[in-house]
This record gives C-alpha cells, structure tokens and sequence, in this order.
C-alpha cells in the first residue's frame, strides 16, 4: 500500500492523522540488517566451524554455512517486525482504545505459504542430493575398519590387514576412501569423529556402514561416544591420527597386521 | 465433652480423606507390600530384587490412592446402593473446606488447576537445581564434583521432571483452571477423573524421588534400553513406574479435557468460536492421546525384560534397541508439540489482548495449530538418522519434518500480524511472548540443522542437540508458559505480581538463557558429545561461559520464587478484569465462586471483537490504512510479497 492511497483516502469526512508508510520501513531494516548479518556471518563462520578433515565433513560443513545464511533473513523478518511493532505502536500505560482491526488477505497467506513452502523445498532437495551424493560415489575398494563399542571402549579391527589395534589410538592413511562397519558388544554406543563427519550408532547384534569418508587433512583427531552408554560414557574418547600411507603402513606392521 | 468429642471427630474428617492419610497408608503399604514379596522369594534362586521394588511402588500407589478416598464414592455407590447427595458432591468439591481443599480428593477444577501449577512450579524448581548442578559439574573438565553415576542419575532426573513439567504446564494449571471457564462450563465433564489425573501424577513423584535412594539410574531421561535392561539398578524401575503413572495421569486428563470441550461448551460457543487457548489445549492433548501409551508400553516392556526376564530389547536373545528407540521417539517428538501447542494458543490470546486487536488471520491460526498436530505424528525417524534402521525412509521423515515449519510459519504470520499496528500494552506477560517468539526462531531453525541428513550426521548427539531443544522447550514453551502465568496469575491467585519484578525476572532470565545456550551451540558445533561428566578440554570455554550465564539464570528463578511468595503474601488485590481480555474467564468475578457462573452466559461473537466489529480487509503486505473494509479491498494489490 503505497503513501498516495492512504492521501487518497484522507480526503473523506474523516481526516486521519498523517501515517509513516511503516511497510517501507521495517522492510528496509529487514534487508540491510539481513545484508549486514549475512555479511557477517561469512566472514565469521571459518573461525566458528571446526576444521574439516574429510571431504564428508567439508560438505557437511558447507551445509551449516549455507542453511545458516539462509536462516539469517528468516530470523530477522520475525526479530524485525517485532521490535519495530513494540517500539513503534506502544501505548504508555493501559490503551483507552482498541486497535483497527485487521486480517490477512489470501494473497498475503498464500504468498507466505509459497514462500515457506518453497524454504522447505530447498531443504529437502538439499539435504537429499547432499546425502546420496555420499552414496552415490561409493569407492570401490575402502579400507575397511571394523568398530566395535563396548562399556566403555572401542575396539578396531582392519580386516584387510589382519591387524587389530592395541590401545585406544588408530591410524588412518590420508586420501584413502575409509568405511567403519560399527557395533556392538553390549549397549548402544555412538561413533562419532566430528572431524571425518563420521557419525553413526553401534548397536548391539547390527553391523551399521558409515557412508565412504576420505580423510584429506594430516592430524589428530577424537573419537568419541555419542550415546549415552552408562557409567564411564564420557571417558569413551578414542583417537584417530590421519597420516600418510608410508607411516599408515609401518604402523598396520607394529599392529600385527601384514602390509 | 461433646464439644471435644466434636472438635475430635471434625479433626478425624479433615485428616480422612486427604493427603496426608493418603501418604501415611500408601507407605504403610508399601513396606507391607515390600515384606510380602521379599518373602515370597524361593530359596534356592537368586533374589529378583526388581520384582520386589515393583510390587513395593504398586503397594504405595494403591493404598496411596485408598488412604486420600479415591474409592470413598465407589465405595458408598456399590455398598451403601446410593447415589451422592448433592451435598455430598458439594463437599467433594471442596465447598466450605478453605485452603484444606487443595490438599484432599477435590473435584474442583480450580483446585485441580492450583495443585497443577504449584506442582509445576516445584518441579520446575527441583528440575532447575538439577540443571545448576549440571552446569556447575560442566564448568571444568574431567568429573570434579560428581562422580560419573551420581551426574548420570542427575541429568535424568533434570530431564524427567522437566520433561513431566513441561509437558503440564499448561494444559494443567490453565486448562483445567481456565480452560472450562472459558467455554462456558461450570466444572469439567468428569471431576472424579479430574482429581484423579492429578492425584496420579502426584503419586508419581515421591516413586522418581526414591530412585536417589536406590542407586538412581543411568539412562538419562530417554531410558534407552538395553541399558536399561542391564541388572544391578533398581532405581531404573523407579523411572518405568513414574512413566507409567504419568502417562496414565495424562491420558485421564486428555479424555476430560476432551470431552469438556466437545459436550459443556455454553449456547452459542461453537467451534467457531471457540477461543484459540481452547484449542491449543485440545490439539496438545489428543496429540498426547496417540502419543503417550507408546511410552506407556515401551515402559512396560522393559519392566517386562527386567522382572520377568523377557527379551524385547536384548540382541543376543533376539531383541531389538530399535524397538525402543522407534517407541520411545514416537512418543518423543509429538511430545514436544504437546508441550508446544497449548504455549503457542497462550501466548496468541496474550498478544491479542495487549495488542488490543484480533488475532491477524485466527482461522489460519487455528489451521495452522491442527496442521502441526497432525504433521508431528509422523516425524520421529529423524531422531534415528544415524541409528542405521530406517535408511529408506529416512527422506520422508526428512520431508514431513520440514513440512511443519509451513504451519509454524503461519503461527508466526498470525503473531508478528497482531502486534501490527496494535495498541500496544507492554506488561510482563507480552514480554515473555516476545522473548519465547525470539527463541522460537532461534530452536525453530536449529531444528532444521537436525531435520536435514547432511547436518544431522555431524551434530547428533551432541551438544548442538541439547541446545536446540532447550531453545525450544525452555526458551520458547516455558517462556510462554511464564507469560500465561502472568496472565492468568491475578485471576487464580486474585494477587497482582509485581511489575518491576517481573520485568526484571523476564530481563535476567532471557539473557542467562541466551548466553547459556549459544554457548551450548557452539560446543556442540564444535562436536562436544551430550550426557557429559567429563567434559573434554577442548570444549572447556563455551562450557564454562554456559556455566556462568546460568547464574544469570538462577537469579531470574529466585525472582520469581521471591515475586510469587511476597504477591500472595500482600500483593495487590487483583479485578475480575485484570488486563481487559474478553474471553470469559474475565467476566467472571476474583476469586472465581465455586461452578464459575451465576449463568450461564449466551455466546454471539468470537472473543476478540477489539475495535470495529468487523475486522477490516488487510492489505497485501502487513500495513493497514484507517479506512473502511470495502474500500480497502478495492485497493491494488501493490505490495511484493516480503515473507523470504
């Protein structure tokens, strides 16, 4: 509704106090404050996201990066509005009058189901193609490591190798597409190296697959229990090293696996 | 003589039925109970201590139930062969029994509510020394104050009591209180019932508080089996007994509540009319009705694997922890729209009576709200993304999940349009439905981070999840149900809370909980694992801020505690119309007499004819101009669209 209608309007037996048009206002806050927090938000998001080791979990990062930049003028439509309606159209003390009343049009509530309902397309399809994306470009032959949790430790096997870890420490060479087939001994565990974006629950009597994960970032990172598994859940922390196939091969040997 | 003998037996009348024979006989019956079944153990077997403490909480629970004259009127109907007299039914509702009333078998529906929302309140406090000492253990690493099974066992009690709270917050207090009033109702459609579904839930308390006294448990508030499963933890039957009388209690009340508003509505309330608090509450429950026996069975079944040796949930004899997991989520999410539901009806009849306007689009609301109930059936396989058992459908548990945030989106549109251009009254309850709005964003969006597969595989489980569901259970539901406190306070309690308190309470609370939970986001992007007592170095910061921030936090809750008491004590004598709402319960005199009304009062409009009788036609976009309806449609629809 634009200034000249309300003008238009006033000219009746009723003269009304001249208006600000508040739409074009508070729409022009929504989208510098949107612009601005968007701009923000890139700029800021490398420090607030932890490093990817994978390219599993880069996506996955780059996921949080967009989702939460789309999010950004969402939440500032809703924050926009309010405060501007509090501080704007605040009465001192109890209103003597009531307000005009008013109610949606069709078109307004069919706009913003569209509008919704077009957010919502846009994470579906996202999160889809995203997932079986992972699916999709199965490597042929991963090294293969089998988890096994139990009250409270993990155990890793590497078939391929007929090694078996001792200690609470794995190795993982880099740039190798890697698959953890996880379960469990007793009670339902989480395997989780946030690093890797590898997430997936042991659970007792099931092998669970992880999607194909390849490392690409040489260190250190934890692996940790996810579901609350009893006493000791929060001592469950193991450690992943990803290292290079050199090292990764002197390491299978000190194992007792063969090369 | 007879005076004494009088004064005697009127002191025997008041002590039999009420809370205190009740408790007195149900702990008499439960060691009766308890010696019974410990000596019916064969000799030659190893003791089934499980089978021993259940048979104890069941003695407690049925004496406790005969003690407090549960079966008094059943009683005099089969053996005695008569009806109640009405003065008999007068007295069972409380009529000439004081402030005695709130502590025996009353069928009252404002005596149900205040016994409700003291309840709440305790819980809520309980629950909050819980989170305190979980913020206290998690401000440095390594398990310092706690050891390992004490913090387990005090994280599942944190999240069952709030959880139960939560979930009664407000279809107890003010569904019950205000809820038949309301609709034009003199009581609910069973009073009985009514007592009953609060007395269960009553008894259901002291059963959780003695897991403390019997080694607690390890579960956390989920239950998850097999963990539940494993031996040596009686306290976990503590847990499956509090569930099952909860979610009795709460199935009585949903079929009251229910029933009350399709049979006792006034002439003239139809559905149409129905004020949209009503609603809220009804959809809340029946979702409760399809939610709850799920947790009910799922909780029987572990009793079943504990006591009898059954194996539902045990691998290596066949069972299966997804099993549990689908039963307990399938409780688990539609809960959280129980929860959700009757805060979001609240918090549209606050803003509509402090805007001083009708509620922008009320059928699209209301349609909105039933969208939500019905959507929140089907979405609990989000909680088992990573559980590896539902693979195929884990995209339409993806879909339907997001497929809510169109009506939640329409919730929004109907609020942010009602302030609009209102008359805007700024009280205590409108803050905290502006602080629960800004929240609701907030939880609203990190839900999607966990509705979507590719975020959820990095997040599950951790941190972020336990900050996005206080986002929306604390930050937005309690936050409502504080707002809906302070709106119905002055009418139940005929006390004004005080302002400058309230608005400070609102003030500290919004800050410690925003700067507690973001902390929490933080760590959990950064992968800190939840149910943690050994918090690890490198999540050592946030935890830490999130620990101070929850001082903040505590001081809002002794606000409050110290508003609440000091307002009953001699606070301000409240009017009939407190705030100048026009749903029923404000023509109803303070303190409200016992039926409500003198008569019945004859509907002919919705509750919301603020202004011109007929709302007028809204423009495109959100602004409206002083002008009639008619003309207004006549209007280009210039506006663009602005709902990004």
């Amino acid at each position: 509704m634009s200034e000249a209608n309300i003008e238009g309007n006033t000219g009746g037996a009723a003269p009304t106090r001249k208006e600000p048009d508040h739409i074009r206002r508070v729409l022009t806050i929504w989208v510098v404050l949107s612009i601005v927090g968007i701009v923000i938000w890139v700029i800021v998001s490398p420090y607030i996201l932890p490093p990817s080791a994978s390219d599993i979990d880069s996506a996955a990062n780059f996921t949080l990066v967009v989702f939460t930049g789309l999010s950004i003028p969402v939440a500032m439509f809703v924050f926009v509005f309010l405060g501007y309606s509090l501080f704007v159209f605040r009465v001192k003390g109890r209103p003597t009058e009531d307000a005009i009343p008013l109610k949606p049009r069709p078109g307004l509530q069919i706009g913003w189901m569209g509008v919704t309902g077009a957010l919502c397309l846009f994470l579906l399809i996202w999160g889809l193609s995203a997932f079986y994306q992972q699916t999709a470009s199965a490597a042929v032959s991963p090294l293969v490591v089998k988890v096994t949790g139990q009250q409270w430790a993990w155990t890793f096997n590497y078939p391929q190798y007929g090694a078996s870890s001792q200690g609470q420490l794995i190795e993982l060479p880099v740039n190798r597409p890697v698959e953890f087939d996880v379960t469990s001994e007793d009670v339902l565990h989480g395997f989780a190296i946030r690093a890797l974006g590898v997430r997936v629950d042991a659970n007792p009597g099931e092998v669970t697959t992880t999607p194909i994960t390849t490392p690409t970032q040489i260190g250190q990172y934890s692996v940790a229990c996810v579901e609350l598994c009893g006493l000791y859940h929060s001592y469950m922390w193991s450690t992943v090293k990803v290292v290079s196939a050199s090292d990764f091969s002197s390491w299978i040997i000190s194992q007792g696996g063969h090369p | 003589m007879i005076q004494v003998q009088a004064r005697r037996s009127n002191l025997l009348n008041q002590l039999f039925p009420s809370v205190i024979s009740g408790l007195v006989l149900g702990v008499i019956g439960a060691v009766v109970i308890n010696i019974i079944a410990t000596h019916l153990q064969l000799a030659d077997q190893p003791a089934n201590t499980d089978a021993i403490v259940v048979a104890t909480y069941v003695g407690w629970v049925i004496f406790f139930f005969v003690g407090i004259g549960a079966f008094n009127g059943v009683w005099k109907w089969g053996f005695a062969r008569r009806d109640a007299t009405s003065a008999e039914e007068l007295a069972i509702a409380g009529h000439g029994q004081g402030l005695w009333r709130y502590f025996r078998y009353t069928t009252d529906h404002k005596v149900v509510g205040m016994q409700y929302l003291a309840t709440t309140l305790v819980l809520f406090f309980l629950g909050s020394m819980g989170a305190f000492m979980i913020r206290l253990e998690q401000a440095v690493p390594g398990a310092i104050f706690f050891t390992p099974s004490t913090y387990n066992t005090i994280v599942g009690m944190h999240g069952i009591m709030m959880i139960v709270a939560t979930i009664i917050m407000v279809s107890g207090p003010f569904g019950n209180f205000v809820l038949p009033i309301m609709i034009g109702a003199r009581d609910m459609a069973f009073p009985r019932l009514n007592a009953l579904s609060y007395w269960l839930l009553f008894a259901a308390i002291p059963v959780f508080l003695s897991t403390l006294f019997i080694g607690g448990f390890p579960t956390g508030w989920t239950g998850y089996a097999p963990l539940s499963d494993q031996i040596l933890t009686p306290g976990m039957d503590a847990y499956c007994i509090t569930i099952i009388l909860f979610g009795i209690s709460t199935t009585v009340a949903a079929m009251n509540i229910v029933t009350t508003v399709l049979v006792l509505r006034t002439k003239g309330m139809t559905l149409a009319r129905l004020p949209i608090f009503v609603w809220g509450v009804v959809l809340s429950v029946i979702l409760g009705l399809t939610a709850f026996p799920s947790f009910i069975v799922s909780q029987m079944m572990v009793l079943g694997d504990r006591v009898f040796h059954t194996s539902f949930f045990i691998a290596s004899y066949g069972g299966s922890n997804w099993l549990y997991e689908h039963l307990f989520w399938f409780m688990g999410h539609p809960e959280v729209y129980v929860v959700a539901l009757p805060a979001m009806a609240a918090a549209a009849e606050i803003t509509a009576v402090f805007s001083r306007k009708t509620i922008f689009g009320r059928r699209m609301l209301v349609g909105s709200l039933i969208t939500i109930c019905l959507l929140s059936v089907l979405v609990w396989g989000h909680h088992l993304y990573t559980s590896g058992s539902n693979t195929a459908l884990d995209g339409p548990y993806m879909l339907d999940t997001e497929l809510i945030s169109i009506p939640t989106g329409f919730f929004f549109l109907a609020l942010i349009g009602t302030f609009w251009r209102g008359k805007i009254w700024v009280t205590v309850p409108l803050l905290f439905v502006v602080g629960m709005l800004v929240n609701f964003v907030i939880g609203g969006i990190t839900g999607i981070y966990l509705a979507d597969l590719p975020t959820d595989e990095i997040l599950h489980g951790g941190m972020f999840v336990t900050a996005h569901f206080h986002f929306t259970l604390v930050g937005s539901m309690v936050v409502g149900f504080f707002a809906a406190f302070y709106f119905w306070f002055p009418k139940m309690l005929g006390r004004r809370l005080n302002h400058s308190l309230g608005v400070l309470h609102f003030w500290l609370f919004e800050i410690g909980f925003l700067g507690t939970f973001i902390a929490l986001f933080y760590a959990g992007l950064q992968g800190e694992p939840r149910w943690s007592a050994n918090v690890a170095p490198s999540y050592a910061t946030a935890n830490l801020i999130a620990s101070l921030f929850a001082i903040v936090i505590a001081v809002s809750v002794f606000t409050l505690v110290y508003n609440v008491v000091t307002s009953v004590a001699r606070g301000e004598l409240a009017s009939a119309d407190e705030w100048g709402g026009k749903t029923l319960e404000w023509t109803v005199p303070t303190p409200v007499p016992l039926e409500n009304f003198a008569e019945l009062p004859v509907i002919t409009s919705t509750p919301y004819e603020y202004g011109l009788a007929e709302p007028a036609d809204e423009g495109f976009g959100l602004d409206a101009v002083e002008v009639p309806a008619q003309e207004v449609s006549a209007q280009p629809q210039s506006q663009p669209e602005s709902g990004a």
